[in-house]
């Protein structure tokens, strides 16, 4: 018996130890494990990984708290000359920016690395629901907007919020605080809330639902990209049904500000070698993601205005005063 | 019969010499993470990932490493509640209930054996639940919309009173204490911050692991202080360690029972272990009646929430796999793996990557066996830990916890609160203030919000609504029962006050 | 009885200015029909609600600590708040032998075993936890660890 407990600790005190020697590349998901954060640490930091990018295994971890606030305050009080540091962004950073929702946090406190995938948008409803297009289910709201709530894995206001309120814009209804919305802890809860028949509607990204897509628990009314997506070309886009409403959640990185040009484009030239590789291809189709790769200087020109567009946008609909 | 050969299949990828020994390694891990106070089977799965891919392991053996870990980490969270009434994690907490007072009875050994056996029984109570009917179970997930949960964590409250104290209206201020603080920081809602004064640190709000660690380890510490160790477990004279057969065929209705309540806890995303644990421990409780002595060493008290909550952690892999929802934080952490993996889980996985499904389930099979057959042998070894001297003992506790703490967010705060809470429980023991309500509190409280408030936008602010389904007015009557009947119950009863003393609860 | 009624009154007071406290939250523009405050209102009133019942009915007093142990108690919170915030900027031996040793001492006051104890603690779980779990310790200032 001791022997053998011995050989366990052994074993796994070598195991331990090769985890952690050489200076490993670290990327912070500032959500818990199981969201789009953590997913892009994962597929990103093992295709780093993979493609021989870097040395050694990246480590995650995860750095809940205040929206991915937390993490970002912590990049920039803390680590902001850490070259070996990497965090998973995405629309939700820049939304919750752009509303000063990280106590004061602007987006120029950090580098942005790159995009190298965009997750487009989705209404959903469930199969048995009356509503076929999207053109239903607006007429619906219109007509009453009580008796329709929309599902969504972020808070109110958040990224998920957005996207009804900007299709309701695009059909002329202007009052905001009149759509109904829950938000919940994820996607993957917020399907569960419609199929449950709990909520009319479920507003997402359409990586969080393909499952659900392919096994015909929910019928999707709109995707919220400009074009169809590959894989998924039966679910017509919004713009297609006269909703001019284009929503694409980018999956990337930021770094921290204080770090060198060198460093800043070694990591803009690995990212666009992931996003270039056919591993990162098979994760896309995978994923329902679409291509969506920027990368170094475009992708900062390119996150600025964004942030301004979310900005203008949010105090339209009255999210922000 | 297709089930028959698909879990062959499962057995034909997961059973070989080299996964063997992962397992054994991972449950090894997995009891000793699950033991260390403020390590938990989160941490231990998140901690192993990166190492599964610097050993390059393909997608069964890294599942098999990190069920045995999860699983590992549930069994090993007991260890520390019985011999030092310090819960590993928090679904142990209510194991330190029982546990503990056998332990001072000098029944450690018993303790352990009868834990052990009862977290194998409903360990493969939710596995086999998992083969037989996962695909139908995801469907109870669609059963529980915003006002099914609400009642249910309603119920989880107002069952409270029972805990530990003879006083009702204690409980009740606990639990306050408890969703009081679980308030703090961010409106999940709104994203407003709440009682945080502009404190950065609170935005985050208050992390049930910190409570825990602070409420039962650091507290324990200052009990020591008090009284040197006398009346503790440690140094206890201990009964010669044996199977203890008598114990086991009577406790075997509680695991039965404690298998289903925490298997159907586990599978509510949302609900999870520790409600699991919780609730099957209160069922036995008011199954048992006067005839039990559960708060001074019951061993239904110890079988039941063991039970419980390994069913619990097996029931949530459910949601996880057929839904993408995880129940818990671990299941999160396996969630992940799968998705690094390029594994999508949801309702097409069992038809899309059945050698993945039953990759895994057979591999919660061996771990299983492989926890059985080490921790039973291993009740020896641990029962050890109460002849190490308190003066060793204690500090090494408090530092183990300080760093499982910090390991958390590397912060000074966190561990500065951890202090808090320990002065805050030993306070709250010493007026015979039960501490679990706090940590439920903590746990559940911007659910239980959260829920109501998804509601009430749900049903334009008609408050029937939250009544308003077979589901709920079920709970609702569970809960207003639950609550009351204790009440009626002592004075219909009379029983004689119970010699409760301080240290029992 | 007094203990109870003491409490009672403590945590009346508490919750009388967290229901205070809440009713000064911020409405988010979109706010759902529940809200932001009520919760935390029921939750406060609850609890000052429970308290009537401890200073009506309070149980017996427990047996509490006579002058030096209170000291002890204060000493042992001080040196942990203090290891709390030393951890980082002197890393993980130094305080860890300091405040292991410490404690040891308050729950058997013998020195020898006391700085055994401490020095014993802190290297062997910097070993456990560096090596064996693989978190990532200082063992010692960053100054010193060049």
């Amino acid at each position: 018996m001791k022997t053998t407990l011995l050989k366990a600790l052994g074993v796994s005190a070598l195991l331990g130890l090769t985890a952690t020697t050489a200076m490993a590349t670290e990327c912070i998901a500032p959500a818990d494990a199981g969201g789009g954060w953590d997913f892009t640490c994962r597929q990103i930091g093992k295709l780093l990984y993979d493609l021989k990018l870097v040395d050694s295994p990246v480590q995650v971890t995860n750095m809940s708290g205040a929206g991915g606030g937390l993490a970002f305050a912590n990049v920039v009080n803390e680590r902001n000359t850490d070259p070996d540091l990497i965090v998973a962004a995405s629309s939700a950073t820049t939304t919750r920016l752009a509303q000063n929702a990280y106590g004061g946090a602007t987006a120029d406190q950090v580098r942005w690395v790159g995009t190298i995938g965009g997750d487009p948008g989705v209404i959903v409803v469930a199969k048995d629901s009356p509503y076929m297009t999207l053109s239903d289910l607006v007429e619906a709201i219109k007509a009453d907007p009580s008796k329709i709530t929309f599902a969504g894995g972020s808070a109110a206001g958040g990224f998920d919020h957005l996207k009804p309120l900007q299709i309701m814009k695009a059909a002329g209804f202007n009052d905001a605080k009149a759509i109904k919305y829950i938000g919940l802890n994820g996607g993957a809860e917020a399907i569960t809330q419609t199929i449950g028949g709990f909520t009319q509607a479920m507003t997402g990204d359409i990586s969080e639902i393909t499952g659900f897509i392919r096994s015909g628990d929910v019928r999707a009314l709109a995707i919220l990209s400009p074009e169809r997506v590959a894989g998924f070309e039966d679910i017509p886009t919004a713009r297609e049904q006269g909703f001019d409403v284009v929503v694409v959640n980018w999956r990337g990185l930021y770094v921290p500000k204080g770090i060198s040009d060198d460093a800043f484009n070694a990591w803009a030239t690995k990212l666009q070698a992931v996003a270039d590789s056919a591993e990162w291809q098979a994760v896309m189709e995978a994923n329902g993601l679409a291509p969506f790769t920027l990368v170094g200087a475009d992708f900062q020109g390119w996150i600025d205005g964004v942030v301004a567009e979310t900005t203008t946008l949010s105090r339209e609909i009255g999210v922000i005063q | 019969m297709e089930t028959l050969s698909n879990l062959a299949l499962g057995f034909s990828v997961a059973l070989n010499p080299f996964t063997l020994m992962l397992a054994v390694i991972g449950a090894f891990m997995g009891t000793i993470i699950g033991a260390l106070p403020g390590l938990g089977p989160s941490n231990g799965v998140a901690i192993l990932i990166p190492l599964a891919f610097t050993m390059g392991l393909d997608a069964t053996s890294a599942l098999v490493l990190l069920t045995s870990v999860y699983y590992g980490a549930m069994y090993g969270g007991r260890i520390s509640s019985i011999l030092l009434n310090i819960p590993g994690d928090e679904p142990a907490m209510m194991t330190t209930l029982d546990g503990y007072p056998m332990a001072r009875q000098g029944k450690a050994g018993d303790a352990l054996v009868i834990s052990g056996v009862a977290s194998f029984v409903g360990a493969m109570f939710a596995t086999a639940g998992l083969i037989i009917l996962a695909p139908m179970l995801a469907r109870v997930a669609y059963l529980f919309g915003p006002a099914e949960y609400f009642a249910l964590y309603l119920l989880a409250f107002t069952t409270l009173g029972g805990v530990g104290s003879k006083n009702q209206a204690k409980a009740v201020i606990a639990a306050c204490i408890g969703l009081g603080m679980a308030m703090i920081g961010l409106d999940n809602s709104t994203g407003m911050p709440r009682f945080t004064y502009g404190h950065m640190h609170l935005m985050d709000g208050v992390d049930f692991l910190v409570a825990i660690v602070g409420l039962f380890a650091i507290t324990e510490v200052f009990f020591f202080i008090e009284s040197h160790g006398k009346g503790s477990a440690i140094g206890v004279k201990l009964a010669k360690v044996t199977v203890p057969i008598k114990d086991l065929i009577k406790t075997s209705g509680s695991m039965l029972r404690g298998s289903v309540i925490g298997f159907i806890a586990g599978i509510l995303p949302g609900a999870g272990a520790s409600l699991g644990s919780f609730l099957a421990y209160m069922a036995e409780k008011s199954v048992a009646g006067s005839s039990g002595k559960f708060g001074q060493g019951d061993p239904r008290g110890v079988a039941a929430p063991e039970a419980g909550n390994n069913a619990a952690a097996g029931g949530a892999l459910i949601p996880m796999l057929t839904l993408g929802v995880p129940g818990s934080g671990t299941t999160a952490v396996l969630l992940a793996l799968l998705m690094t993996l390029n594994i999508q889980p949801g309702p097409t996985l069992f038809a899309e990557h059945p050698d993945v499904v039953w990759g895994l389930i057979a591999s919660l099979i061996i771990a299983n066996f492989v926890l059985l057959f080490m921790n039973i042998p291993m009740v020896k070894i641990f029962v050890k830990v109460l002849m190490v001297p308190a003066w060793v003992l204690l500090p090494g506790v408090t530092m183990i916890s300080f760093v499982g703490i910090y390991s958390l967010s590397g912060s000074y705060f966190d561990l500065v609160l951890m202090v808090g809470f320990g002065a805050l429980g030993y306070f709250l023991r010493k007026l015979d203030i039960p501490t679990v309500p706090v940590i439920l509190g903590i746990l559940l409280g911007n659910q239980m919000e959260d829920n109501l408030r998804r509601a009430m936008v749900v049903a334009n602010g008609d408050w029937t609504y939250l009544f308003s389904s077979g589901i709920s007015i079920g709970l609702w009557t569970a809960a207003i029962l639950g609550f009351v009947a204790p009440m009626f119950l002592r004075r219909f009863l009379k029983r004689p006050p119970q010699p409760l003393d301080a240290e029992a609860d | 009885m007094a203990s109870d009624r003491i409490f009672g009154l403590v945590i009346f007071g508490v919750a009388l200015a967290y229901v205070a406290s809440a009713l000064q939250i911020q409405t988010s523009f979109l706010s759902d029909p529940v809200g932001s405050k009520v919760f935390p209102i029921i939750i406060g009133s609850i609890a000052a609600l429970a308290t009537l019942v401890l200073l009506i009915k309070p149980d017996e007093d427990p047996e509490w600590p006579h002058g030096a142990t209170w000291l002890h108690l204060g000493i042992a919170v001080a040196v942990l708040v203090a290891y709390a915030y030393s951890l980082k900027p002197l890393g993980f031996l130094i305080p860890t032998a300091i405040a292991s040793g410490v404690i040891s001492y308050q729950i058997s006051p013998r020195l020898q075993t006391a700085v055994l104890t401490g020095a014993g603690l802190s290297v062997g779980l910097f070993a456990i936890f560096k090596y064996a779990l693989g978190l990532g310790l200082m063992a010692l200032p960053r100054a010193m660890m060049g």
